[in-house]
C-alpha cells in the first residue's frame, strides 16, 4: 500500500526523489570535493618521499599559506643534525590560472636526494630559469605537451618534462626563479628531511625542535590523518552551510510533498480513523512513504554523484572527487533525518483529523 | 412513516428484549454543534435500545439529525450531553484513543460512498481493520477471504475498486465491515449511491447477515422502500425520534430479486439460494 501510494502521483514522487537525490548529491560532492582535495594534496605531499617536514611557528599544515618566513640558512643546520640524510627547502606558490594549482620551487638536487627523484615521462630536468616541470595528470587535464610555453604566476614557461604525479605539486620551476619570481630572496616555505632510516625519525624530530623550538615539525607519515577539514580555517564552515542548505532543501520539499499529500487524503485518512486506525498508525503511514520516497531518494542521489564525479573528471580529469561509503551512509542518513522531520507536521496534523469532518470533505 | 406498513409496540417492550442487555442504549442524548455565534443542536434528548439480533432503519429528512445520531452510536463523535452504552459499557465519556479501538473492534462501517481505498486491492481493503484490531497477518487473510467469501466477491479479492462496479464496491465495503466480526454493521445510506437492483442486492445481504448470523444492523436511509427490508424503522424530526416502529410486512430481498431485470450472478451465490421470482414478479413480503 505504501509503494502504491507513493506511486499515486507520479510527478509529485519524481520530484520529490530528485530533491532529495539532489540533497544527497550536494552533500556528497561538496564534501567528496574538499576531502578529496585534502586527501590528494596529502597523498602527494607524502609521495614525496620525506620523513619529516619543517615549517615557520604557527604554520598551517596547507603550505601556501604559508609564505616563505624561513631563511636558506635553516637548510645547512638541518642537515648537520644527527640522522639526517637529506634536506630538500621548496618554496610553494599558489597557481590560480586555469584552475587552482601548487607550484614548487625546488633545488633539483636536494629535491631528488629526499624524494628519490621524478619519473620522467618525457623531456629532462630542470635545468633553465624558465622551466618548469608538470605531472602527467596536469599535462592530460589541461593538454599541455613537451616544449610548449605555459603562463602561470605571470611568467612564461616553458614545458622542459613531463613527470608521474605524486611528488607534492603539480607544477615544478627552480626555487631560484620562484624566488625571485615572488621576492623572496633566499626564503623557503618548507623544508623536506630525509632521515637514513625511518626508525630515527623521531629522534631527528627530537633534534629539529631543539634546534628550532618555536618551528612547527610534523613527521610525513601523519601528514593525512592532519589533512582535515577542520585544519583548515573556515573549510568546516562552508562544509556545514552547504549541508544546511542540502538539507534545508530536502526538509521542505518534503514537507511540502507530504502536506499536500494529506490534503488530498483527507477523506481516505477519515475513512481510516473510522475503521479504527490510530494516530499512530495514521503516523505510521505517513512517515513509512516518507521513508520510501528518502530511500529512493538517496539510491538516486548516490549514483547521481557517481555520474557527477563522472563528468567534472572528464571535464577536470586533474579533479580529485573522493566519495566514501561513510559519507554515502551520511548523506543518507542526513537526507532521512530531514525528511522524515519535514514529514513530522503534515504526519502530526493528519493524525489529528477529525473522523467526521474528514469523511465529509470533498 | 405512514407509508410503511408498521405497527407500533415499543421495541424495548417485544419479546425480544426480555432480560436482554442492548447492543445500544443511548439515554438522553443531545448533541450541539457551537459554530461560533449560533449554536445547532442537532439531537434533542434521544433515547432509544437496539438489542442484538435487530435490524433498523434509521430514516429523516436532511438535517434531522440521524447522521449526527449514527456517528455517535459509530463512536465517531460524542454526545454533548447524556450516555450511550454498547454492549452495556459506557462508551460516551472515552478517549479518542478508546474509542478507535472500540471502532476496531466492535464496530462495522459501511458508507454511501463505499469510501474504499482506491490504490488497495478488494482484499487489502478487507484486511485494513484487521491491521487495526492487532490480527496477526495470516489470520488478516484468512478472515478477509472469509469476509469476500460471505458476499459473494471471493473470486474478485484481487481486483482493485476501479475495476468494481458500484454494487461490487458496497460488498467489498460491506466485507469489511464484517471482517472483525463485530457485534454491530452501522450503514450509512448504503444504498445511496446505487440503482434499484443494486441496492436490493445490497439489502439482500444485510438481511442475510441479520437473519443467518445474528448480526445487529443499523442503517440510515431516507429511500422508505429500503426501510421496509429492515424489522424496526425509527423516524428522526428536528432532532427528535418522531416515530419507532416494527416493520409489519417487510420486504425480503431474495424474493424481490428475481422480479427485477439483469439479476447479478455473483450476488445470487453470495445469497446462495438461487432464488426464483414469484409468479406475478412482485415484491414479496414477509410477516
Amino acid at each position: 500500500m505504501i509503494v502504491r501510494n507513493t506511486l499515486h502521483r507520479p510527478v509529485r514522487t519524481a520530484i520529490t526523489v530528485i530533491a532529495v537525490a539532489v540533497e544527497v548529491t550536494l552533500v556528497i560532492m561538496v564534501v567528496g570535493l574538499t576531502s578529496g582535495l585534502l586527501v590528494d594534496t596529502a597523498k602527494r605531499t607524502e609521495g614525496i618521499g620525506a620523513d619529516v617536514m619543517v615549517q615557520p611557528p604557527s604554520a598551517s599544515i596547507f603550505m601556501a599559506f604559508s609564505g616563505a618566513p624561513m631563511p636558506m640558512a635553516i637548510g645547512g643546520k638541518l642537515q648537520q643534525l644527527e640522522y639526517v640524510q637529506a634536506v630538500a627547502p621548496v618554496l610553494v606558490q599558489f597557481n590560480s590560472v586555469n584552475g587552482l594549482d601548487l607550484v614548487y620551487g625546488i633545488q633539483p638536487e636536494s629535491f631528488r636526494a629526499v624524494s628519490g627523484g621524478f619519473v620522467l615521462h618525457e623531456g629532462r630536468e630542470l635545468q633553465d630559469a624558465n622551466d618548469i616541470l608538470i605531472d602527467d595528470v596536469y599535462a592530460r587535464a589541461k593538454k599541455v605537451k613537451l616544449g610548449q610555453k605555459l603562463h602561470i604566476l605571470e611568467h612564461d614557461f616553458h614545458v622542459a618534462g613531463i613527470v608521474e604525479h605524486g611528488k607534492g605539486a603539480r607544477l615544478f620551476v627552480l626555487m631560484s626563479t620562484l624566488q625571485e619570481m615572488s621576492g623572496a630572496h633566499d626564503k623557503a616555505s618548507v623544508f623536506f628531511i630525509k632521515s637514513d632510516r625511518t626508525d630515527h625519525t623521531p629522534a631527528v624530530m627530537d633534534s629539529v625542535r631543539m634546534l628550532l623550538p618555536r618551528y612547527e615539525v610534523r613527521a610525513l607519515k601523519d601528514f593525512i590523518s592532519l589533512m582535515t577539514s577542520s585544519n583548515l580555517p573556515g573549510l568546516a564552515a562552508f562544509i556545514n552551510v552547504m549541508i544546511g542548505i542540502a538539507v534545508a532543501i530536502g526538509f521542505l520539499v518534503i514537507f511540502l510533498s507530504m502536506y499536500t499529500t494529506i490534503i488530498e487524503r483527507t477523506r481516505e485518512i477519515g475513512v481510516l480513523k473510522s475503521l479504527g486506525a490510530s494516530k499512530g498508525y495514521i503516523v505510521e503511514i505517513i512517515l513509512s512513504e516518507t521513508a520510501l520516497l528518502c530511500l529512493a531518494g538517496v539510491a538516486a542521489g548516490i549514483g547521481l554523484s557517481y555520474l557527477t564525479r563522472l563528468i567534472l573528471l572528464k571535464v577536470f580529469p586533474s579533479l580529485p572527487i573522493l566519495i566514501t561509503v561513510k559519507w554515502m551512509f551520511l548523506a543518507g542518513l542526513i537526507a532521512g533525518a530531514g525528511g522524515l522531520l519535514g514529514a513530522s507536521y503534515p504526519a502530526w496534523l493528519a493524525s489529528r483529523k477529525d473522523p467526521v469532518e474528514a469523511l465529509a470533505y470533498e | 412513516m405512514d407509508d410503511l406498513s408498521t405497527t407500533a409496540p415499543a421495541p424495548s417492550e417485544t419479546p425480544a428484549a426480555a432480560g436482554r442487555v442492548p447492543t445500544i442504549r443511548v439515554e438522553n442524548v443531545y448533541k450541539t454543534y457551537d459554530l461560533g455565534e449560533i449554536q445547532v443542536r442537532a439531537l434533542r434528548g434521544i433515547s432509544l435500545d437496539i438489542y442484538p439480533g435487530e435490524f433498523v432503519a434509521i430514516m429523516g429528512a436532511s438535517g434531522s439529525g440521524k447522521s449526527t445520531l449514527m456517528n455517535i452510536l459509530g463512536c465517531l463523535d460524542r454526545p454533548t450531553k447524556g450516555r450511550y452504552l454498547l454492549d452495556g459499557k459506557d462508551v460516551s465519556g472515552l478517549t479518542k484513543r478508546e474509542l478507535a479501538k472500540i471502532r476496531s473492534q466492535r464496530i462495522g462501517f459501511v458508507f454511501q460512498q463505499f469510501n474504499l481505498l482506491s490504490r488497495t486491492s478488494a482484499l487489502e481493503n478487507v484486511e485494513l481493520p484487521t491491521i487495526y484490531a492487532g490480527v496477526p497477518m495470516q489470520e488478516r487473510t484468512r478472515r478477509a477471504k472469509e469476509a469476500l467469501d460471505r458476499v459473494g466477491l471471493a473470486d474478485r479479492a484481487g481486483h482493485f475498486p476501479s475495476q468494481l462496479s458500484g454494487g461490487q464496491q458496497q460488498r467489498v465495503a460491506i466485507a469489511r465491515g464484517l471482517v472483525n466480526n463485530p457485534s454491530l454493521l452501522l450503514a450509512d445510506e448504503p444504498t445511496g449511491n446505487l440503482d434499484s437492483r443494486t441496492s436490493v442486492e445490497i439489502m439482500g445481504i444485510l438481511q442475510k447477515l441479520n437473519d443467518e448470523h445474528g448480526l445487529t444492523v443499523v442503517i440510515v436511509t431516507h429511500e422508505h422502500d429500503i426501510a421496509q427490508y429492515a424489522k424496526r424503522a425509527i423516524e428522526f424530526r428536528d432532532g427528535r425520534i418522531r416515530n419507532d416502529v416494527l416493520i409489519q410486512n417487510r420486504l425480503i430481498a431474495e424474493e424481490v430479486l428475481p422480479t427485477l431485470p439483469a439479476p447479478d450472478e455473483g450476488l445470487i451465490d453470495a445469497l446462495g439460494n438461487g432464488a426464483s421470482a414469484p409468479p406475478n414478479g412482485s415484491a414479496t413480503q414477509k410477516k
